[in-house]
């Protein structure tokens, strides 16, 4: 299998582990010591260090999983990725990618949307289990969120 | 109004054509963003440097807020004087001198005067602007703006009071003990668009009960909870109001036995999100302010924040996040501020359930012009209060915005 394809099949994962309502398993798609941040390109543009969400650790990303599934209160809603454009570059043991995402949002009685899109600067890892993020960096395009994010891009 | 008459309970109810009708939202941008209240803009710390400008609202009307060449802070419609076109677009930015409105090329300075414009004494003998034309009498619009510590605030309205009176003593100890003269550091930003009248986000900080039945997080770690020593503190409107509590922890007992979202068995894998340092005088370790119209004041633990709100109809509203902290924090602060703040904002561990059930009250309210809202925990009095088992803030609220209403 090329690299390339090693890669999509694992964001094919990703998505597929969010939208399919398995939050539980999304920490397991990282390798300690990983950090995962929601940044909006507005403040990544201008080096301002707020995240829209950030979980340094397996700890903050078991944490967030729990609080999406469990304990925050959200209006039921569909999720959908499109994760395409993906690049990558394999250097001493870590796998540089590129992408683009957009997460597609449905609400009962409301039509599909774009909730947002934007694109990952992601760093893999290979482990025993497979590949796994380092470091996931979505920057979202977008000055203003439809409502809210209630689970991770 | 329209027919609409209060109901006979008075201030304990709120009738749901207040969240819906066309009439009471264009009386509500009159009176009160276009009146004589006081919007918050921004932070002096986003436009250091002469040139600096801000796009901010006022009310549904865009504003500048810009770093005059003499330091001073200007404000302005944003609108050319010319043919009305938005003169910024961006958010932030800087200009070196001048703006100049891209369509005709109208050129102002930092100080919203109009410096120039091509053709003025027309081309080859022939056009230009009239003998009497003067450059003096079109200028930007200003508006009036006030800085008090580090916050700026405008008006549309030269007849609002000095910003100082307009909060009133008691407000103001509060305002002074976040913008306690420090520095600010601006941190960042993040903006939603929620399907909701803009009241209820003012209500919803209001509201004391939710934090305990709604947020598991705040009720299980008992960040902002009912059965911790709390007190709410108004002025003399109502309109303003300061909720301040201290951090309780997480057990089970008289209180939260009554809270269907506190978990007694919840722990968090990585408490790092919700660890504080005391960094401000007296016992509090949340104060959550409103400020009337448009700002809410967000002390929770370490993590500061200004939500502006800015209406869009009666049945949305934007809401602007500009997290930030003290120029003078060491790494360790900043980090923690940068960690609480999973708690607020779009994605907010506690917050986002704010965004979503204020969403679904809108809902609720459409077509039910006949029925209204009830607070009445802790009784149907507008006083101060030791405690959060009360709706007090909501009464005192709606008493205020009644007498500015005419309602």
């Amino acid at each position: 299998m090329s690299l390339r394809e090693e890669v999509e099949d694992f964001y094919a994962e990703y998505g597929e582990i969010i939208d399919g309502g398995e939050l539980e398993r999304w920490p397991e798609l990282f390798a300690e010591p990983c950090l995962y941040r929601i940044v909006s390109k507005e403040n990544h543009d201008r080096g301002l260090p707020l995240s829209l969400m950030r979980c340094d650790g397996m700890g903050m990303l078991r944490d967030r999983a729990l609080a999406s599934q469990k304990l925050n209160v959200y209006a039921p809603r569909a999720w959908r990725h499109s994760i395409t454009q993906i690049r990558a570059r394999e250097e001493h043991g870590r796998i540089a990618v590129r992408a683009n995402f957009a997460v597609f949002e449905t609400l009962q009685d409301e039509h599909t949307r774009v909730l947002c899109a934007g694109r990952y600067v992601d760093t893999l890892v290979r482990t025993e289990a497979g590949l796994r993020l380092r470091e996931k960096i979505c920057i979202y395009d977008a000055a203003l969120i439809p409502g809210s994010i209630v689970m991770p891009l | 109004m329209n027919g609409r008459a209060w109901p006979a309970e008075g201030d304990s109810r709120v009738p749901y054509w207040v969240y819906t009708d066309e009439a009471i939202y264009r009386r509500e941008i009159e009176r009160i963003f276009e009146g004589p209240t006081w919007s918050y803009l921004a932070l002096e710390c986003e436009i250091p440097d002469p040139g600096d400008y801000k796009r901010t609202s006022i009310g549904e009307r865009s504003v500048l807020v810009v770093r005059g060449a003499n330091g001073a802070i200007n404000g302005f419609l944003n609108r050319c004087a010319h043919r009305g076109v938005q003169l910024c677009q961006q958010d932030t930015g800087h200009v070196d001198r001048f703006f100049v409105c891209p369509y005709h090329q109208w050129t102002y300075d930092l100080e919203g005067k109009l410096r120039g414009l091509p053709f003025v004494r027309g081309v080859k003998g022939v056009g230009g602007m009239p003998a009497d034309f003067s450059m003096a009498d079109h200028g930007l619009t200003p508006i009036p703006v006030q800085a008090r510590r580090g916050a700026v605030f405008g008006s549309l309205d030269a007849q609002a009071p000095p910003l100082e009176e307009y909060f009133g003593p008691r407000m103001l100890g509060f305002y002074d003990r976040v913008f306690d003269g420090r520095e600010l550091r601006l941190l960042g930003y993040s903006r939603q668009r929620l399907a909701a009248n803009w009241k209820l986000m003012l209500e919803n900080i209001k509201d004391t009960c939710h934090a305990s039945l709604l947020h598991v997080f705040f009720v299980t770690f008992g960040l902002f909870r009912v059965d911790n020593p709390s007190k709410v503190r108004m002025d003399e409107t109502g309109l303003h109001a300061a909720l301040i509590s201290e951090r309780g922890r997480q057990e089970l007992n008289e209180g939260t036995r009554q809270m269907q979202s506190f978990k007694a068995q919840l722990t968090l894998q990585d408490p790092r999100i919700i660890e504080a340092v005391r960094e401000f005088p007296g016992d509090a370790t949340v104060i959550m302010h409103t400020f009337w119209p448009n700002l809410i004041l967000q002390q929770q633990s370490n993590t500061l924040a200004t939500r502006q709100i800015v209406p869009r109809g009666p049945q949305e509203f934007d809401l602007h996040w500009t997290f930030f902290g003290y120029a003078d924090d060491d790494d360790e602060m900043t980090e923690r501020r940068l960690r609480q703040a999973n708690l607020m904002g779009p994605g907010g561990l506690v917050s986002m359930d704010d965004g979503e059930i204020v969403a679904r009250a809108q809902d609720g309210f459409r077509h039910a012009a006949e029925a209204a809202g009830i607070n009445e925990m802790g009784g149907r009095d507008h006083a101060d209060a030791d405690h959060m088992v009360t709706d007090v803030a909501l009464r005192a609220f709606y008493r205020g915005y009644r007498r500015v209403m005419d309602l």
